[in-house]
This record gives structure tokens, sequence and C-alpha cells, in this order.
């Protein structure tokens, strides 16, 4: 065999075990990404699996546990909102009005109990309205404020 | 002061438009006059970029509010530092930032000096100014930075406080520089495939770009890593986020061209390889601003949703796309010139560690685009989780690894000498001892194990060849006439007291062993910053564990070798930040090792409260600490997190940017045909002889 044909052979090899590991990763880590009113209106067949879910946080459905490690709000949707309770660390610019997008399970009656919960990074490459900014984060801070010491 | 800056973007969307065609039409035509005239709109681009550029930094330092830009990302109460980096923090700002960046590496490469002007440098220079007039174009109708605001507001929106890092500084404007950067090799590639121009000279004059480009953009990925590990206080640096993706892969597909055109340059192989990861590499800088600009993904970072970025998708497509009809236009000029000799040469690991590089970008490319493709084809979105990229950054990590450690003791088109094949199995033995010493020292991993000797491996491959040539050197004839061994091989022999003598006295000759193949060294010291980067990764990756506890003021605990006292809260004030900080006392077998003190920020302004961790680094591990809040009694929720060797994932940067920098020093001028860059530029790789040696003194051999 020449060595060109060893080389391809052992490229072969090396692309085979990538996509048999890709495989295994993808079949382990996959999960639905949906939108909060994609989720409401799939919520009977999807009860029960691990979602993505993003959405942003409606107004005055905010409220988080005084030790900051729990959170329970609704994600805007159409009609009515799809509530979401958190545990775990939150993020710092958690508040209202802001996309967030949600790791978790999904429960029936449509309530998604999640594990992760990630905010956008604030005026990466657009600022909010400063209005909208002050008054989404100011409840949480005020809350915080009273819980640090 | 807005009306003079959108009259200059103005200028320069003219005068790079004219440029790109006059330098175009000119190459076409041989029209010496017409060129003159595309290099001095050029200049004209450069010029008015500049000046807007000036102005937008004077209206963010001087926070002039009559400009909407600065009003946005900008108030009273930054520091001029912070209220400067909001240049790169907004869309219009950003894509100032890259065209200027483009318009003056292109004049740059335009007017380097060279000893003869290459015939590529027109038509390269009239597809970088056509890259110029496609940004200005988006600036003028799409995203101005010199928009005036409608009504002056007193005070700026401001800044987010997580953007206010030091690292903020530096990483977005190097990243957009090696985006910058990647554009040249990709305008000659083209440039060489329209005009049938591919011998070797087009990769000589395309690789200093592509070391820079490489260099710079691993950089700029490097420190947003490190401004996420200390900002976001979740105790990672990656979480294969799409814009982090976006990155990501022209880093690695721009690795893969690094290596892929040297195996041109010196084998004349991998040619069609060479030109399509030069354009995908540039293609994919365009697919990252499409990612971070399109508004199609929900990420950790925040994107605009808007137009601009399917414009940069249909750029990368049409680059793609005419790329790829170029190499298959030109395949027959473009076939290797000669049949593969041993597999246990330097372009077989080269080739192989291109296919797990292409590999590695592809699945990460497929992760990062399967949530807007899988709407449409299966009826729901999917998203990969961090096990799909982990899973698949393990074989080809250590495919990576395998192909670098022997580098040093390989040869170009032949198997290593006799002398280096039994380097080669003395290492690869003494590798399996470290791996076996690893493990009695507790690590069990075989991942982690593999690393690990692999990593010993490299090392003493290195070591070897560096004594094997210093050797040479000592055997060889006083440097008298200021000549020095070549060196092409390995000097076939072993160590004798005959040596050991030809080295007293003589330790000049280490150094000029190191200097004589200087450049050939600084690539190796890249490869020694590739292996610190995979032992920083697997470390952190493998090792990390984490505690979090309430801790009552005075309560000491032992975790991770340490002992940690938390002293007590305490809230001072700095200028707009009320600060809520822990006080950690650690100590070590009764010794007091250093005091840390993570914190709360509460920003007056936008009353965001912000999480700032503290962090004690030493080469063997991070300890990393959070404070998540305080109670009435005094008490802190904490979270303590030991990162193993995240130091040499830093590290690795630097020992990237010191090799670089040993690579790019100028070369002492020689007279005739030992002289660098005498060589490929006059004497391609199809004019050599199968007997000439495949390398030049100072060189990659």
């Amino acid at each position: 065999m020449s060595s060109g044909k060893k080389l391809a052979a052992a490229g072969l090899v090396v692309a085979g075990a990538t996509f048999y590991m890709a495989y295994l990763g993808a079949s382990a880590s996959w999960q639905y990404y949906l939108t909060a009113e994609e989720c409401l209106a799939d919520a009977a067949d999807l009860a029960g699996s691990r979602i993505r879910v993003s959405g942003r946080i409606a107004t005055g459905t905010l409220v988080i546990s005084p030790r900051r490690d729990q959170a329970e709000f609704a994600l805007e949707a159409a009609d009515r909102g799809l509530k979401v309770s958190c545990q775990g660390t939150l993020p710092d610019n958690l508040a209202e009005q802001i996309d967030v997008v949600v790791e978790g399970k999904l429960e029936t009656p449509a309530l998604v109990r999640g594990d992760k919960v990630l905010t956008r990074c604030a005026s990466k490459y657009e600022s909010r309205h400063k209005g909208e900014t002050r008054a989404g984060s100011a409840t949480v801070a005020q809350r915080r404020q009273e819980t640090l010491r | 002061m807005t009306v003079a800056g959108q009259w200059l973007l103005l200028a320069a969307l003219v005068a790079s438009g004219y440029a790109a065609f006059a330098s175009v039409f000119a190459w076409q035509k041989e029209h010496r006059g017409l060129e003159r005239t595309g290099w001095a709109a050029g200049l004209i681009a450069a010029l008015a970029l500049s000046a807007v550029s000036g102005i937008l930094t004077w209206a963010l330092a001087t926070r002039d509010f009559d400009f909407d830009y600065v009003a946005h990302y900008t108030s009273q109460a930054l520091t001029w530092q912070y209220a400067v980096s909001a240049f790169w923090v907004g869309q219009a700002g950003s894509l100032l930032l890259w065209a200027w960046m483009l318009a003056v590496l292109a004049l740059a490469y335009r007017f380097w000096p060279r000893r003869e002007n290459h015939p590529l440098r027109g038509p390269a220079f009239g597809l970088l100014m056509a890259y110029v007039w496609f940004l200005t174009a988006v600036m003028v109708f799409a995203a101005d930075p010199m928009a005036p605001s409608l009504a002056r507001p007193d005070e700026g929106a401001g800044l987010s406080p997580s953007l206010q890092h030091p690292a903020m500084l530096l990483h977005p404007p190097v990243v957009f520089l090696g985006y910058a950067g990647w554009a040249i090799p990709c305008a000659l590639a083209m440039a060489a495939l329209a005009a049938r121009r591919l011998d070797v000279s087009w990769i000589e004059e395309a690789r200093p770009w592509m070391l820079f480009s490489w260099l710079v953009l691993g950089l700029g990925i490097l420190w947003g890593a490190q401004w996420a590990y200390e900002e976001l206080g979740w105790g990672g640096y990656w979480a294969w986020d799409p814009v982090e993706n976006g990155s990501l892969i022209p880093w690695l597909t721009g690795t893969a061209l690094v290596h892929a055109a040297m195996v041109w340059q010196y084998r004349g192989a991998l040619k069609k390889t060479t030109c399509g990861l030069a354009v995908a590499t540039f293609g994919f800088c365009n697919f990252a601003t499409f990612l971070t600009r399109s508004g199609i993904f929900s990420s950790l970072h925040a994107f605009s949703e808007s137009p601009i970025g399917w414009m940069f998708l249909v750029l990368m497509a049409a680059l793609v796309v005419g790329g790829a009809w170029l190499v298959v236009r030109r395949r027959v000029t473009l076939a290797p010139e000669g049949p593969m000799r041993s597999l246990w040469s330097r372009e077989t690991a080269i080739a192989l560690a291109a296919i797990a590089l292409v590999l590695l970008a592809a699945t990460a490319t497929v992760g990062t685009i399967l949530v807007p493709l899988s709407g449409p084809l299966v009826g729901r979105r999917i998203v990969l989780g961090p096990e799909f990229y982990n899973s698949v950054l393990i074989p080809t990590g250590l495919v990576l690894l395998l192909t670098t450690a022997p580098a040093p003791l390989l040869r170009w088109g032949k198997p290593p000498t006799a002398a280096g094949r039994q380097w080669l199995l003395r290492v690869s033995a003494a590798a399996v001892v470290a791996g076996s010493g690893a493990w009695f020292a507790g690590l069990r991993h075989p991942i982690g194990l593999a690393v690990a000797a692999l990593a010993f491996m490299a090392a003493g491959c290195l070591a070897a060849e560096i004594f094997e040539h210093a050797r040479a050197i000592a055997t060889s004839k006083p440097i008298a006439s200021g000549r020095r061994p070549a060196g092409g091989t390995i000097a076939v022999g072993r160590p004798s007291q005959a040596v050991e003598t030809a080295w007293e006295g003589r330790p000049t000759r280490f150094l000029a062993a190191l200097s004589s193949r200087r450049r050939q060294y600084a690539g190796f010291l890249i490869h020694v910053s590739f292996v610190c980067l995979a032992l920083g990764v697997t470390g952190s990756s493998l090792g990390s564990r984490d505690y979090e506890l309430l801790m009552a003021p005075g309560e000491v605990v032992a975790w991770g070798g340490r002992s940690i006292r938390f002293a007590g809260i305490v809230e001072r004030e700095l200028p707009e930040v009320h600060v809520v900080e822990a006080r950690l006392e650690i100590s070590r077998n009764g010794e007091q090792v250093c005091l840390l003190a993570p914190a709360q920020h509460l920003h007056q302004r936008g009353d965001q409260w912000t999480t700032e961790i503290a962090i004690h680094s030493t080469w063997l591990e991070d300890f990393y600490t959070v404070f998540y809040y305080g109670e009435d009694d005094g008490s802190a929720r904490l979270a303590f997190i030991q990162n193993p060797m995240v130091s040499w994932l830093w590290a690795s940067g630097w020992i990237a940017a010191l090799g670089s920098m040993l690579r790019f020093w100028p070369a002492r001028r020689r007279t005739g045909s030992n002289r660098p860059g005498a060589g490929p530029a006059a004497v391609p790789h199809q004019r050599r002889s199968a007997t000439t040696p495949m390398c030049r003194m100072g060189d990659a051999r």
C-alpha cells in the first residue's frame, strides 16, 4: 500500500472516530429549542422532555427568593404566559422584560422546571432603552439590597 | 461633527469603490497609470476611515451626545478608557473598526517594502478594497456610526457593567484585527486562482499575513475566554456558545491553512486544500459576523436583529461558491507534484493534523447552525449541548497532540534519520514512563494520562532536536567565516566523549544552534504553546470541582488541601459603585497563603448588581471563589471552585506571541543564495531539483 493510501486510511479512521463520538455526544445532549409560544402549543407532546425555551420575562411576574437561588416568572406568549420555576445560580442581570433562555424539563400543566437560566449579555451589540433597563432591574436590585445583609 | 463624519464616510465609500475597480482593471489591462490612481484612492479611503474613527473616538472620550452612538453606549460616569472602548461595543462602531483596520492592513500590505513587487499585489489590493467598500456601504446605508441624536440627551444610556473589564479593552478589537488579517491570504488566493499564477510565490507572499492573523485571532479568543472566566462568575471560560464558536471556527481552519501552506511550499502538495482553506477561513470570519448580527440565535451574547447579518451571509456564500468554482476550474494546475513518499514524514503529520482541525471546525459549524436548520428540516428546532462538542474534541485533540509531539524529529519527504528514529523511540518510552508516573501521582482519567504522556513526548522531541542540532554544530568546524552548518538533517551518531570535549568552552554553540534555525524553533515554540493549551484545557475540564456552602463569620472549613476562614462581610463605597465583599483568609499547612475578597457590586447607574469573583492562581491550579449573598446574621453564601492548570491556558497565548515575534524578527542580511527571502519568490518549488534540500537556513526544515 502506498504512503498516500495509508494516509487516506488514517484520515478515514480519524474521521470515523470523530463522527462516532459526535453521534454519541449528539444523542446524549440534544434538546428541543422552542419559543415560549411553541412550548405552550406543543405542551402535551413535549411533557416530560428536557427542553430549552427562549422568551421575554413578563412584567410583574418575576419573583426571586431572598437567597437568590430560586426564581419564578412567566415568559411572554400570545395570550397567556409560560410559567417557569428555576432553581440554582441565577444570572446577575435577571430582570423583567429581558430575553432569557431557560434549560429544564417541561411539566404539565405547562410549567418549565428550569435548572439553568441564561440572559443575554447586555448591550453587547445593541443597547436597551434606558427606561426599560432601569425599571426592569430596579425591582430585583432592591430586593437584593435588602437581603445582602 | 456628525455631518463631517458622514461626508468622510461617503468619501471612503467612493474612494474604496474606485480603488477596487481601478486596481483590478489596471491589472487586467496592465495599465500602470490606472494602477497608481487605484493606490491613491485606497490611501484616500484609509485616511477618510481614519478620520471617521478619530471623530468617533473623540466624541466617545468627550461624551458628545450629539452622536446617537455615543448617547447609546456611554455615560458621564464612565472612565475614559471604557468610554472609548464603546467604539467596538455597538454594531455601527464595530463595523467602522473592522473597515478601518482592513483599509490600514490593505495599505500596509500594498506598500510593505519588499525586494520585488509581486504581480498579485495589485489584484489582491483591489479585492481588499472591494471588501472595504462593502463594509463602508453597510455603514452608510444601514448602520451609521456618525448618525446624529434626534434630541440631544443630557445623559447617555451607559455601558453594561459586565463589559467594564480590562479584557474588553482588548478582546473585541483584537478579534476584529484577526478577521481583517485573514482577508489578505483570501484575496491573494482568489487572485492567484483567477490569474492562474499558482506557483509557490503567492504562498510566500501570504504566509506572514497568515501567521499574523492566526496569532492575533488566537489571542483575541483567549482574552475573550479570560474575560468570561473572570467576569461571568460561573467558573468556566468556554461554553460552546454560537458566538464563541463563530470566532473559533476561522481560527481552526486558519491553523490548518498555515500548515497546509507549508506543505505546498516545501513539498508541492495539498494545493487545493490550501486554496480552499484560505477562502474558507475568511468566509468563516464573515459567518461569525453573521452570527452576531443576524439575531437568529439566542446566546449569552446579545444580538441585534437586522438585515446586516444576512448581507455577511450572502458575502460568505459568494466567497465559498466562487472559491470552490475556481479551485475546480484549476484542479489540473493544483494537482500534487509527486506522490507522498513516506508515512513518517512531516507532510503526513501535517495532513493528519489538518484533517483533525477541519473535522473540529466542521463539528462546531454543524452544532452552531443546527438550531436554525433543524426547524425547516425536522419540524422542530434542535440544539446540541456542550457534550457534543467535547466528545469531538477528544479524538481530534488527541490526533493534534499526536502529530504535534514528534514534529521536530520529522523531515520533509523522508522518514526520520536513524538518530531521529532512536530519539523517537527513547522519547516515546520516556512518555510512557511519564504517563505511568502521572498515574501513580493520582491522575486516573485515561484522557488526562494520554495528554500528559503526549505533552511529555512533545517536550522530549523538541529537546532532542535542539540537542542533536547543537551537537552537529559542536562537531563541525569553528565558525570563522561566518558560515554555519545548514543542518537540514539530524547528525547520525551517538553522544561521545569527543563531542562533550567539543562542547567545553563553547556555550555559544548552543545559542548558535538555536539562532541558525530561529524560524524553525520559533514554530516549535508555537507548538509548545499548543501543548500548554492542551494541558490547560484537559486539566481544567477533567479536574474541576466545586463546593457551595453558607459560612458564618469566623468559621473555618478545610477543602481542596486548604483551610479557608471566613472573616466577615465588609461594605465600602467606590465612585458609582457600592461594594459588598466577603473576606476570606486562605492558608495551607498552617501558613496564610493569601486573602481573597469575592464581592457583589451594585452599580449606581442602572441599579445593577454584578458578581465579582476572586482567584488565587498558581501553575498547579486556580482557587476560584464566588460570593452570592449575605444573611442578616453576617453569614455568607459562597462557592469555591478548584480549576487545575488554568494558568497554562493563559500562558499559552504569551508563548505563542513570543514564538511569533521570534518568527517575524527580521533576519540578518546575507549575500547570495543563502539570503532568506531570496529563495522561494525567485525559486519556486517546481524549479527545485530533487537533490536540493527542501529548506533554507533559518527557516522550517
